[in-house]
């Protein structure tokens, strides 16, 4: 699994990209919104603008999408720089976050509009319409109007009034903020079977971690108007480039260190290699952590409480000064229960796993 | 369970009220028009309450005066000039001060109020003497566009404010879809906006064949419309041939309301 998704960035990276995002930058009066946003997505690829509420994610898919025009930078598609072009020409289709489908207009009105645009012959649209419909699983449904339509159903008649016209690139803008959660998960996954199986260039936006980790071939972590990371899931999981990024994506220890002559020592007596000197923030993933009988190591804590998260069990250990650390541990693996008040140290199981970060 | 008794009374007493206030501003609102209705069908020959009979007579006697006619015809044309003109200027008008991207918006949409604050005799009169200054007699014509001024932001209002309540991304989502400005306009603005534009057209309308306060100022002396014409009309008739054209105008008006409610449904009106 993760060397497939290795190979699949390595052959995308070669490929020329099919949007370049260069240097992008947006002002609203006098604050900056958008800083230096640079990123690249290759052919078929889909990507995650993901980070916290008010970071950018939107102002930047608007600029792509032709809605607002950058201040400084380039955004091209296929290389052909996007800049003079207007709303109306961009190869780019938009999965709005309210949908915005015309109220008055059916749904094979609705799906079949680009086309009409288009001064398509009437019969072809009608061929389409009925075909992105198939794609969706929304035959029959072409003659009701928006408001007799679920929110799934809506969702995927915006998706195939995009399809119609074969975007070479989908931006969708949250979209699933309208569905309730068990709706939302078993879409995310049909939604990235369909668009990987049609091929499409796509950026995606969500402020949840879980729906990007599962959408996307990468995650482009945000953060105040700039991309902090751009890497697999896997690569922003494992290797967080800085310790907003590993805070935003998973749950994460932090403590505070000292780094000398290129090493980091770790609080359980083991040692890291590090670039930086001075004082560094260390973190460590719940799993890569262990706990032990007390007298087994220096680093020690009390468990605070337990929580079962479905075959894993998370304990909160307190450390003496006031910190807590989470250790998580497969539920099969554990030799024996831990008792909360137990008095236990902690281990780290892969000292090559833990990051440290300058800030 | 006493003090529960006790909220259910004030309750009782609270909806009795709403309840007879309702019923009482109904009665307030309809009366005249229904006493109107009835005194038009008297017998008597001079305007008197009860009736004593029932006759057609002052209708046949409506349309048998041609100035009558004539008036009614003028106000028809007055209504439906003014009409054409607030769509014509109010639509353009309340996209700009919705959707425009110019300094002023918000001026605008003021400045449009202002004739409509200003009492309708003091425009009259204004309009007469900016007409006579620049030699533009009154007219229908000038009668016509004097009320556009007056009634036009009603138009604008209307239109604007389901404007405002339209989802700006139905117009990204248009252009998104490869349609021209011109074409969004069409297919997408222009149907939403529909049923504001005829809540505004009877508005409107109904000013153009009612208004008298810048009639009076301004209609042409061979061209009276209705309510001038009726105005003096009173002066030296008193029989119900007065109440017979407002009769004429109440079922006008009726007319109007259910050709409305019948093409886009009243509870629209206000969307
Ligand atoms: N039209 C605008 N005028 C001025 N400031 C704006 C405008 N739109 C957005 N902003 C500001 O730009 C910043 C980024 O907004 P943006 O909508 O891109 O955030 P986002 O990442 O999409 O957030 P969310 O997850 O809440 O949708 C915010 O601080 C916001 O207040
Ligand atoms: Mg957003």
């Amino acid at each position: 699994m993760m060397q497939n998704a290795a190979d699949n960035a390595a052959t995308l990276s070669q490929a020329a990209p099919v949007l370049r995002i260069g240097a992008v930058d947006k002002y609203f009066g006098a604050t900056q919104v958008l800083q230096n946003c640079t990123l690249d997505v290759g052919d078929g690829e889909i990507v995650t603008l993901l980070g916290p509420s008010g970071c950018g994610k939107t102002t930047l898919l608007r600029c792509i999408a032709g809605f607002w025009d950058a201040d400084a930078g380039r955004i091209e598609i296929d290389g052909q720089d996007m800049t003079p072009v207007p709303v109306n020409r961009r190869p780019v289709g938009v999965v709005f976050q309210s949908y915005a489908l015309f109220p008055h207009l059916t749904v094979a009105r609705n799906v079949g509009y680009a086309l009409r645009m288009r001064g398509t012959p009437a019969s072809e649209i009608e061929a389409r319409v009925t075909e992105a419909l198939r794609t969706v699983s929304l035959e029959g449904f072409e003659s009701r109007y928006p408001a007799q339509l679920s929110g799934g159903q809506q969702q995927r008649v915006a998706i195939a009034r995009v399809l119609v016209m074969q975007p070479r690139v989908l931006l969708l803008d949250e979209p699933f903020n309208a569905l309730d959660a068990k709706l939302r998960s078993t879409m995310q996954v049909e939604l990235r079977q369909l668009i990987k199986q049609l091929g499409i260039t796509s950026i995606f936006v969500t402020h949840d971690q879980e729906e990007a980790l599962t959408m996307s071939d990468r995650i482009a972590v945000m953060r105040g108007g700039r991309i902090e990371q751009a890497a697999t899931p896997d690569e922003i999981f494992d290797r967080p480039v800085s310790s907003y990024v590993a805070d935003f994506v998973g749950t994460s220890n932090f403590w505070d260190a000292q780094a000398e002559a290129g090493q980091v020592t770790l609080p359980d007596g083991q040692s890291v290699e590090t670039g930086l000197s001075g004082k560094v923030r260390v973190m460590s993933r719940p799993h890569n952590l262990r706990l032990a009988p007390e007298e087994q190591g220096p680093w020690r804590g009390v468990v605070l409480f337990q929580r079962h998260i479905g075959p894993l069990i998370e304990y909160h250990v307190e450390m003496p000064d006031g910190a807590t650390i989470k250790v998580a541990a497969i539920r099969q693996d554990r030799v024996r229960p831990v008792r909360d008040r137990a008095a236990v140290s902690i281990g780290i199981i892969d000292s090559a796993q833990v990051s440290v970060f300058a800030d | 369970m006493k003090a529960l008794k006790r909220s259910s009374l004030t309750d009782i007493i609270g909806l009795g009220l709403i309840f007879g206030v309702a019923i009482f501003s109904l009665i307030l609102l309809v009366a005249p028009s229904i006493i109107v209705l009835i005194i038009s069908f008297d017998t008597r020959a001079y305007v008197s309450f009860p009736p004593e009979g029932f006759t057609l007579r002052w209708y046949g006697e409506v349309f048998q005066k041609s100035e009558l006619v004539e008036s009614m015809l003028n106000s028809l044309q007055v209504g439906l000039t003014v009409t054409v003109l607030c769509i014509l200027l109010g639509v353009p008008t309340a996209l700009a001060c919705v959707r425009g991207r110019f300094r002023g918006t918000t001026a605008l949409s003021v400045f449009v109020l202002v004739p409509h604050m200003v009492p309708g005799i003091v425009l009259g009169v204004a309009v007469l003497f900016a007409g006579a200054l620049v030699g533009v007699s009154p007219s229908i014509w000038l009668q016509s566009v004097a009320i556009t001024v007056f009634i036009l932001a009603v138009m604008v209002r209307t239109v604007q404010s389901r404007l405002m309540r339209l989802d700006p991304a139905l117009e990204e989502a248009a252009a998104n879809l490869r349609a021209t400005p011109f074409q969004s306009l069409r297919t997408v603005t222009f149907p939403l906006l529909m049923p504001a534009i005829l809540a505004g057209s009877v508005f409107t309308f109904v000013e153009g064949i009612d208004n008298l306060s810048v009639a009076i100022f301004t209609h042409g002396f061979r061209d009276r419309p209705l309510p001038v014409e009726l105005l003096a009309l009173v002066q030296y008739t008193s029989t119900p041939l007065v109440a017979a054209v407002s009769g004429v105008q109440i079922v006008l008006a009726i007319v109007a309301l259910i050709a409305v409610s019948l093409t886009i449904g009243l509870d629209n009106v206000n969307d």
